[in-house]
Order: structure tokens, then sequence, then C-alpha cells
């Protein structure tokens, strides 16, 4: 039977040999065939996850699977790879290669090298194939570990901040040229990012990770139905309440008005408002970008 | 393709070895008739010093052209030269810092790390062989030149020695290159072992057969006209051993 996810974490942990405890306690699940974007500030976590998955570097406890496999075993590892893309933050390359030099070299690796697409990205992105790469743009070597992760034909395409130190234009020609080849292809994606608006353009699932745990997972829909911000407005001072609902992710006392950001239950928290005195109470939708926000500071 | 971009990573440092080594076994066999002109002149030097009974023995092993050889090349220039060149080959950048895009690009390739290792051991140790090999055929090669002749099985011999005392250097700085984040402490380092190397062969006395620049100038050989097989197999075993270090410390890297 098909595993249901691609990328399965348990209790993941990471302290480099300085002391830095990169993760501590990773739980993280990425349904096949999904966009599943990988939140966090810098420093979260989100790298050394990547690499652990990889087999790039190995995990002090816990254990990750890529296709069921352990990722932290060496020849699991190649099995992992050979089904996976993979563009780096710093989009690494060979850079003494030419373009087409790095193409080819990566192509000799994957029996399911895409030549169509290939040539169509090449096209596309623009791509000289005697230029070196040295000398390519940011933007050009973006592009370029993009053709050379999206031509490999594989099931898996990992991406760490694929869009960082991009222009606009530039990472909306990326994201597109990203939905459009999972549209047709039907790759699994996993891409970490803390440009929420990239993951709230093309994820459809994300988890946030913040000092090496996951702290919310879900599906973007779910998340944007359920989360809510409550806004409860007193005639005095708002008062220090406890709520006994569920799904309270934080609170915050401004004059007369009590903001409460929830992921579930807003009519038990309306009613418990109103017992507490509030003399008005509207609850909204809120982006992304205030959920994960919101969570992160909650987790401070 | 993974030879290929070892080649190319490496490509540079083999050819200048090898064109330096070429051309020191050439000028050495092409100074011989100068050389052999000025020796009526040597007189023994005054005093009885380690220094003066080097010279000496210099001098007396030239009088011939096959010690004069040996004494320039094979005991002198080349050894220095291919050790040199030996740590250059095995220092392996790939797992430095200053290459950090390479490395993740590679490791990010269906390929083990031990793959990886094991095809960059393999280039360096065949263009080390090439660097060890090919020079001392070029004396028998231009030996005619001078009106000299020298055995292509003795220059064979004495490459094979070098070849093999070289190759524990290349395996250290391959081992060396895998527990350091820099290229150039693994360079410091297995030079430094090398230097630390020849002298104690110096100091050791009688000893000095069992060092590896013993082995490395194949002067028992030279001498004896028997190969050294025991040294021969305990640097393979020396180079072997390192080589399998440098796999299991890179099997356990975190990059």
């Amino acid at each position: 039977m098909t595993d249901p996810f691609v990328i399965d974490t348990a209790d993941l942990r990471k302290r480099y040999d300085d002391g830095t405890e990169a993760l501590r306690g990773l739980n993280l699940r990425v349904p096949a065939g999904s966009i599943f974007g990988f939140l966090g500030r810098n420093g979260a976590g989100k790298t050394t996850t990547i690499k652990l998955l990889l087999g790039m570097a190995y995990p002090t406890s816990g254990e990750a699977r890529v296709f069921g496999l352990a990722a932290s075993s060496p020849e699991a590892s190649v099995a992992v790879r050979r089904r996976t893309g993979f563009v780096s933050e710093d989009k690494d390359l060979i850079d003494y290669l030419t373009v087409n030099g790095i193409i080819r070299f990566t192509a000799a690796f994957y029996p399911h090298w895409r030549r169509d697409l290939e040539e169509r990205y090449r096209d596309r992105f623009e791509l000289r194939p005697e230029q070196a790469i040295g000398t390519l743009s940011r933007g050009g070597r973006t592009k370029l570990a993009l053709l050379l992760a999206l031509c490999r034909g594989v099931e898996l395409l990992v991406l760490d901040e694929p869009t960082s130190g991009l222009d606009p234009a530039m990472t909306e020609e990326v994201l597109q040229a990203l939905v459009a080849h999972v549209a047709r292809e039907g790759t699994t994606v996993f891409f970490s990012s803390h440009q929420i608006a990239d993951v709230e353009q093309i994820a459809d699932s994300v988890a946030i990770i913040d000092r090496g745990r996951s702290v919310l997972a879900g599906s973007l829909d779910d998340l944007r139905s359920q989360y809510r911000r409550i806004e409860c407005v007193f005639d005095g001072d708002a008062p220090q309440p406890a709520f006994r609902t569920p799904g309270i992710v934080r609170v915050r006392r401004d004059g007369r008005v009590l903001t409460v950001i929830a992921s579930g239950g807003v009519d038990a928290i309306r009613d418990e408002a109103r017992d507490l005195g509030s003399v008005s109470v509207d609850a909204a939708p809120i982006p992304l970008k205030d959920i994960f926000l919101e969570t992160v500071a909650a987790e401070e | 393709m993974l030879w290929y971009k070892s080649w190319l990573d490496t490509r540079w440092r083999f050819l200048i070895g090898l064109a330096l080594l070429m051309c020191s076994a050439a000028g050495t066999v092409l100074e011989y008739p100068r050389v052999a002109a000025l020796l009526p002149l040597v007189h023994p030097a005054p005093g009885g010093g380690t220094v003066a009974r080097q010279i000496q023995e210099v001098v007396e092993l030239s009088r011939d052209y096959r010690g004069y050889v040996w004494a320039q090349a094979f005991r002198q220039n080349l050894p220095q030269m291919a050790t040199l060149f030996a740590v250059l080959l095995g220092i392996e950048s790939l797992w430095a810092h200053s290459s950090r895009s390479a490395t993740r690009f590679m490791l990010s390739l269906p390929v083990s790390r031990r793959r990886l290792l094991g095809v960059r051991a393999a280039t360096g140790l065949g263009e080390l062989f090439a660097i060890t090999i090919l020079p001392p055929l070029v004396v028998p090669l231009i030996s005619p030149v001078i009106g000299s002749a020298y055995g292509v099985g003795a220059a064979l011999a004495h490459g094979l020695c070098l070849f093999a005392a070289c190759a524990v250097f290349f395996a250290l700085a391959l081992l060396l290159s895998t527990r350091f984040a820099d290229v150039w402490r693994p360079l410091l380092i297995a030079c430094a072992i090398a230097v630390a190397l020849s002298l104690a062969g110096f100091a050791a006395g009688d000893l000095s057969h069992y060092s590896i620049f013993y082995l490395m100038t194949g002067e028992s050989y030279f001498r004896t006209g028997n190969m050294p097989w025991l040294g021969l197999l305990t640097s393979a075993a020396a180079s072997a051993a390192l080589m399998y270090a440098a796999g299991v410390s890179i099997s356990r890297r975190d990059f």
C-alpha cells in the first residue's frame, strides 16, 4: 500500500557539536501530492530539517522517514535522493561548470530525466547553455537550480527558501512555473520559506516551526476556516479573563478591547466574553501571516 | 560523470605536478655532462662532519651515471616534489566550507558519500600513479641524448617505490580533508608530518631503513637490486587503512 505521507518525522531532534539545538522533537507529516509550506523564522530549524530529510546531516534522536525510508540510513538516503529534487537556500551549484555542463552532469544521475521539460524550462527561463554558472545572476541561479530539480522526473521536490533574494517579478515567475509543474506532474512539493505570501499563494498545507518544534500544521483551507480574531469590547477596561474554551492561541488586552486569537470554539468564546460583560463581540477570519505571527508570538 | 567531475576538480594540480616532475627528471639527465665534467675538480671536503660526508657520498655516486640519477632524481628531487603533489592531490576541497555550494549540490544527488570519496580517491591515485611513474620513465627516454643509457625496468622500479610511499601521504591528506572544514590545515598538517618523518629518518641511523622515505627513494633497490616488497606492501596497507578511515569519517559528518 502506498504511504499516504511522503515525509513523516517523529520526535526528531538535532543538536550540533557546538551545542545548538536546532530541532527539539519535530513531528511533521507531509501528505502525498500536496504542496506543503514549511514556515518558520530564520533559525527556526527549517534548513536543518531538510538536511536531515536528505541525509546531509544525522539526527541526534527521533526518526525521519521519506517515502517510508529511514533518512538517516546512508543506503536508504541514496534511494530517497533518487526520487527527490532539491533546491537549496543558497542555490548551490558547481560554479565552474556551464549551464549545459551542469544539466548534462545532473541528468546522468537520473534515469527518468525529462529532456522535454529541460528544453521547455531552458527556453522559459532564458538560460544560455554556454554561460558559466559563476556569472549567473541570483535570479539566473534560482532558475537553473529549479530546472535541475524539476527535470529529474522525481516524486518529491524539496525547496529551501526557493524565492529568497528574488525581486517580486522573478518570484512570481518562479512560483508560477512551480505550480504549473505540480499541476502537470502531480509531484509532492515540500518548501520552506519565511515569505508567507509565497506560501499562501501556492501551498495547500502548511506547518509552522518555531525553535525546532512544529507549533501548527494543517491544510491551509482548514486553518483559514478555523482561525478567528475575536474582538471583545467592554464598557470599561477589559478584564483579565481565563477562557475555558479550548483552542485559544493568544489573548491580548488593550484598554477596552480584548483580542482573542482562537483556532476554534468561536461561539463558546463569544458566550464566555458576553458572560464577562462584553458589549460587543466580533469574530473575523485572519490571514496566514497573522496566524503565523500570533502562533509564534504565543510560543514565546 | 563523477569521474569526470573528479578529474575537473584535480586536473590543474595533476598537470602542473606532472609537468614539474617531468621537467625535473629531464633536467637531471641533461645536466649530467656538466656535472661529470666538474667531478674531477671536486676534492674531499676537510673535516668529517655529516654534511661533508653526504657531499662526498653524492660526489662518489655521481661518478657513475646510474648513481648520479639515483642521488639527484630518485633520492632528492622527485621524492620531494612528489610528496608535495601527493598531498595536494589528496586534499579534497569538496568537504571544505570554501566549496560548500558544490558540496551541497553533490550531496543532493543519489550518490553515497563513500562512493563520492571512492571516486575521488581513485582519480587521485590514478593521477598520483602518473605523476610518480611517468617522470622516472623520462630518464631512460632521454638518456641517449647525452650518450648514456638507463634501464626502463630500473626507472619503473623507482617509480613504483615513489608511488607506494607517496600514496600514504595522499591518503593522509584525504583523511585530514574529511576532518577539517578548510583546505589549509590538511595541507599544512600533512606537509608537517612529511617533514617530521623525513627528519626522523635522518636522525634514526640504521633504523632509517624503516623510514617511508627509504622506501620512497628506492634505496634498497638501488643498492641491492631487490624490490622492497615488504615496504611496498606495508605502504599499501597503510594507505588503505587511511582511506578506510577517511570513508568512516565522511560517512558520519554533518553538512
